[in-house]
């Protein structure tokens, strides 16, 4: 087998961009990548998948050269990395743009100028850098914003200039660390055309790190990393395989009641708006079905669906079959927020800043214990929108009603009445838990008798018992933002504001996260207002509304979206070729504009009937691309949100035009 | 009575978590103990406004008794014999290359004309870099060569064969009030202490407040249904309280017990007035905050108000030597009340009656203060 195995490597090695064998690194007592292997080879994008903290920051640093590491060995094209002399010698292949929005870029400065900084740090000849800079502005659509201070780019535009500024000096493998990270879908499928494009184009490697589950299949191949170690690495179909199960989705009466039946015999269960969405451990979707079907005796059940897992599935389901845990969750009381009837209703709320106008009249109405997503790209107004309706930020016009007060006359009301977690983890990191809690029961005027009720439960809520009296600084993510949750019901609200709550947290932490949701609606009846930049979490929601450029441009439930986009544009059909990166440059520039790379396969919107299917065949016959296969998958959330956003767009441009 | 009840909860537990944090801030709560003690003690101990053992040469050309008579009066703790030159020439270049910072030049034949009874003349140079130490140098030194030219004058003239004056010469006794001896530690600590009052009570409540918007967790207050003048008041009771404590710790211990300062008046009205003066000056220090968007911008903001508040003080300037527009300013400093309040209690024993005045300026500036601070807060984040 060794020799076996020598064979193939010495055969490979000219092929290889990246090569780590018994790869670790550690800071402190703290192992952050524990002994990887792994291969890049040249021309491909290669992922690495994982939550915060799984050591993927740690290995992209270590490739580009900027950090030094204790164990294994590391090559990248033909130099041994072992040295900080050796690092050198491979730095002006490499370009390497590290984790944050715009952090490695200058705020001030304009697109242009940053871009000429970077060039010239490199030492770019004039000559070339005027015909790069030109040829990547244009790939990148940002030639109308030279001028423009990088400051008052958009999220995903920041990460397209930090795209060409890593480009300028024509790197031979380019080290990008989370680039999708904070960036809205539309901007996120724009980033991975336009870095396909360039793998086209200029044969490029390139090697991606991504918090988003989902976006495995962007990558040739990936690597899935959890805790400083590989769980699966090769093609994203191979990773999928990590666990072997099936994927249902139910629509059963009584959805509470039939959760707490099966989640007696399935642990990976969720509720996904009115339905559930249960792992069986049976790849046989037939048997599956048969099983869960029996598990849920005499509840009427009304629609099943079986399919393949997702990646974030199958990643929570290797974690439970490998025993990490999920503590219980307390009891909730039933019907704590007595109001019922209407809980939050806009009408036609505006907020101006000077000349620009944040919010555009927006009207939509909440009921009582209902989980509602606002949704929409950076800069939609969702924030704002929330702002206002919590009574921070007064709106220029326009009047609502939050938990049965007014917003514009009756502000400290409406703040009793509500709680909130936003964004940025919001809580004191330098008080421990407990004093955390305490804070906010006094700050809510709870009294000592309600305090010492709440505290316990809040405790068992966030799942940190034992951690009382840590700092809250020294919490991992996922467990802090649950505290956050916990001290935003410490005065049992009847309606709780959420502002983007799961960013940064692991899928493990956002499942019970939803979980808490999911009770907090169903059983206490609390009005949950939630805006998320995970189009999967959408799905949780009874209702959505999306956001574009300050107005509501849809406001339905996620099935009933779908639908409508199903209706208008046709279905999504997945596309197999045998090249797919040159085939789908053939579907871009015929009538297929919105054709995307997956993985190995291309998805577009058409119409699924004979004439499209027969259309997409010949067309890439004429371009030599043999077709393996076309099917139609059903929309996800995220299909209808850059549809939606991208019709919009479309519709701008018309009306400037 | 519910809701007072409700209102001093959330006074309660908010001040107790500023204070939480900001005891958990090693750095800033060690910078914080460093500045109200050793700092005061180092101030008060190492800067002299005195004239000490000031670098003295000397070229004797007369070499005579008279000269060496006049250069022994040159004596410490004022002036410290340091050598002597041996040409004229050279009192330029010790005083260029700060070997000396008075030279003496006594020309030949000085004793000669002196025992002729023609006038005789003495140089004597100052480097006066440092205008206060200089002028104190050239002032000492016309004394001592005043008075020795008038002795030798009256022995000559026989009014007083020892040397003593004895002739119709006025007798100057002055008397030194409130700090007999004139010692520079009692001066200097407390007006370093009044400076680092003011430094810290702007300091602290801004870093409090800039910290709360750095982090985030300023929102979340925000939608809670604590009203803008609870985040900020409870941010200047807590750094209040902090301060007067220390302020009790520097002047009991160091300025009392190390320095020996006689409280003339009571210590605690003191204190009461610098608890006064803490929350007049926190709430520009929460002006300053609405303006920053990170400590290092509130900072450098502090420093820059810092400047002209105590160039305005009259801590080293009295008012009556500005120029008009200067002194209309003063009146705008807050540090100007305090300094006049706390001079006047611990050295002069002042009571309240006779401050009145000062915490009248006070109160006023304090109340704008923080009106202008809880202005700027709800306009910020409405």
């Amino acid at each position: 087998m060794a020799s076996d195995d020598d064979k193939s490597e010495a055969t490979e090695s000219g092929s290889l961009a990246v090569s780590a064998r018994g790869f670790s690194k550690h800071y402190g007592k703290q192992t952050a990548v524990n002994r990887v292997d792994l291969d890049i080879r040249k021309g491909e994008i290669y992922g690495l998948i994982g939550p915060d903290g799984s050591g993927k920051s740690s290995f992209m640093k270590a490739v580009a050269g900027v950090l030094s590491f204790e164990e294994g060995t590391l090559q990248v094209f033909d130099t041994v990395v072992d040295s900080e002399a050796s690092a050198e010698l491979i730095k002006q292949r490499i370009g390497f743009m590290p984790q944050g929005l715009g952090l490695n870029m200058y705020p001030d400065l304009s697109v242009e100028e940053n871009i000429d900084f970077f060039a010239r740090l490199r030492l770019v000849p004039d000559q070339s850098l005027t015909e790069r800079k030109s040829r990547l502005l244009a790939m990148t659509r940002l030639e109308a914003f030279r001028d423009r201070p990088m400051k008052n780019l958009s999220g995903g535009m920041k990460q397209k200039l930090g795209l060409v500024c890593t480009l300028i000096h024509e790197p031979e493998l380019i080290i990008l660390d989370e680039p999708t990270t904070g960036v809205d879908p539309v901007s996120r499928r724009d980033f991975w055309s336009i870095l396909a494009r360039l793998l086209r184009e200029q044969g490029i490697t390139a090697l991606v790190s991504t918090a988003y589950m989902d976006e495995a299949t962007r990558f040739q191949r990936a690597a899935l990393m959890y805790q400083g170690k590989v769980l699966a690495e090769g093609e994203p179909d191979v990773i999928g395989n990590l666990a072997q199960g099936t994927m249902i989705t139910i629509d059963v009466e009584d959805q509470t009641k039939a959760l707490a039946l099966l989640s007696e015999q399935f642990e990976q269960i969720e509720a996904v708006g009115s339905r559930l969405r249960v792992w069986v451990d049976e790849p046989d979707e037939a048997a599956a079905e048969i099983q869960l079907r029996n598990a849920l005796g005499g509840f009427v059940v009304h629609h099943v669906e079986c399919d393949t897992p997702g990646l974030e599935d199958v990643f929570v389901a290797k974690l439970r079959q490998e025993g990490h845990v999920v503590a219980e969750l307390p009891a909730f009381e039933a019907g704590t927020s007595s109001a019922s009837g209407v809980a939050i209703e806009a009408h036609e709320l505006s907020k101006c800043f000077d000349d620009f106008t944040a919010v555009d009249k927006i009207s939509f109405t909440v009921p009582q214990g209902e989980i509602f997503g606002l949704l929409g790209a950076n800069g939609a107004g969702k924030t704002t929108a929330i702002k206002m309706l919590t009574g921070i930020q007064l709106p220029t016009s326009g009047e609502g009603q939050v938990a049965g007060a007014n917003m514009s006359t009756a502000a400290q009301l409406i703040k009793q009445r509500i709680g909130y977690m936003s964004q940025a983890f919001s809580l004191y990191l330098d008080l421990s838990v407990s004093e955390n809690i305490k804070l906010f029961a006094g700050v809510y005027g709870l009294d000592p008798s309600m305090r010492r009720e709440r505290s316990p439960w809040i405790i068992e809520l966030a799942g940190l018992q034992g951690y009382e009296k840590d700092l809250a600084g020294s919490l991992p993510m996922g467990l802090r933002q649950r505290l956050a949750l916990g001290c935003a019901l410490v005065h049992k609200p009847q309606i709780l504001f959420l502002d983007e709550p799961t960013s940064g947290v692991d899928p493990l932490g956002r499942r019970r996260f939803w979980e808490i949701l999911f009770n907090l609606a169903r059983v206490q009846n609390v009005t949950i207002l939630v805006t998320t930049h995970y189009m999967s979490e959408a799905e949780h929601c009874d209702h959505l509304a999306l956001m574009y450029a300050g107005k509501v441009v849809a406001d339905d439930t996620p099935d009933n979206m779908k639908s409508a986009v199903t209706a208008e544009a046709g279905g999504l059909l997945e596309v197999s070729v045998d090249n797919p990166i040159n085939a789908v440059g053939v579907l871009e520039e015929s009538d297929y504009k919105g054709a995307a790379l997956f993985g190995r396969k291309i998805h577009l919107w058409a119409p699924d009937d004979e004439s499209s299917r027969n259309r997409i065949q010949s067309l890439l016959a004429e371009a030599g691309i043999a077709v393996l296969g076309i099917r139609s998958r059903s929309l996800s959330m995220e299909d209808v949100f850059v549809y939606r956003v991208l019709q919009q767009e479309k519709a701008r441009e018309q009306s400037a035009a | 009575m519910k809701t007072l009840r409700i209102w001093f909860t959330r006074m309660r537990v908010m001040t107790s978590k500023e204070l939480m944090q900001l005891l958990r801030d090693t750095v800033l709560i060690i910078f914080t103990i460093y500045a109200f003690t050793l700092d005061i003690y180092w101030a008060g101990s190492g800067v002299s406004l005195s004239l000490n053992n000031a670098a003295l040469m000397v070229f004797d050309g007369d070499s005579s008794h008279a000269s060496r008579e006049l250069t022994s009066r040159f004596r410490e703790p004022y002036f410290q014999n340091v050598g002597s030159l041996s040409h004229s020439r050279d009192t330029n270049d010790v005083l260029d290359e700060g070997q000396a910072m008075v030279t003496l030049d006594i020309p030949e034949g000085f004793e000669k004309s002196l025992l002729r009874g023609e006038q005789s003349t003495v140089q004597m140079q100052v480097d006066t870099t440092n205008t206060v130490l200089g002028l104190l140098a050239s002032s000492y030194g016309q004394q001592i060569v005043g008075r020795y030219g008038l002795e030798v004058a009256m022995k000559q003239q026989g009014l007083s064969p020892d040397g003593s004056i004895s002739g119709p010469i006025l007798d100057d006794r002055h008397r030194v009030w409130f700090n007999p001896n004139q010692e520079d530690s009692w001066f200097m600590s407390i007006a370093e202490l009044l400076t680092i009052i003011t430094v810290f009570s702007m300091m602290l409540p801004a870093a409090a407040m800039v910290r709360e918007k750095e982090r985030g967790t300023i929102e979340q207050l925000l939608v809670s249904p604590l009203s803008g003048f609870q985040v900020m008041f409870s941010k200047v009771l807590a750094m209040t309280l902090v301060i007067v404590l220390l302020t009790s710790i520097s002047l009991f211990l160091v300025i009392g017990g190390l320095f020996g300062v006689p409280f003339k008046g009571n210590p605690w009205l003191f204190l009461a007035l610098a608890t006064l003066y803490v929350f007049t000056t926190s709430g520009l220090g929460l002006v300053i905050a609405t303006f920053s968007r990170n400590m290092a911008q509130a900072g450098m903001l502090i420093i820059l108000l810092i400047a002209p508040m105590i160039f305005l003080s009259g801590a080293w300037t009295p008012p009556e030597a500005m120029p008009t527009v200067m002194r209309w300013l003063m009146l705008v400093s807050p540090l100007h009340y305090f300094i006049d309040a706390g001079y006047g209690v611990l050295l002069k024993g002042a009571t309240l009656s006779v401050l009145a005045p000062q915490l009248a300026g006070m109160c006023i500036l304090g109340g704008l203060n923080f009106a202008l601070g809880l202005w700027r807060f709800r306009r910020q984040f409405a």
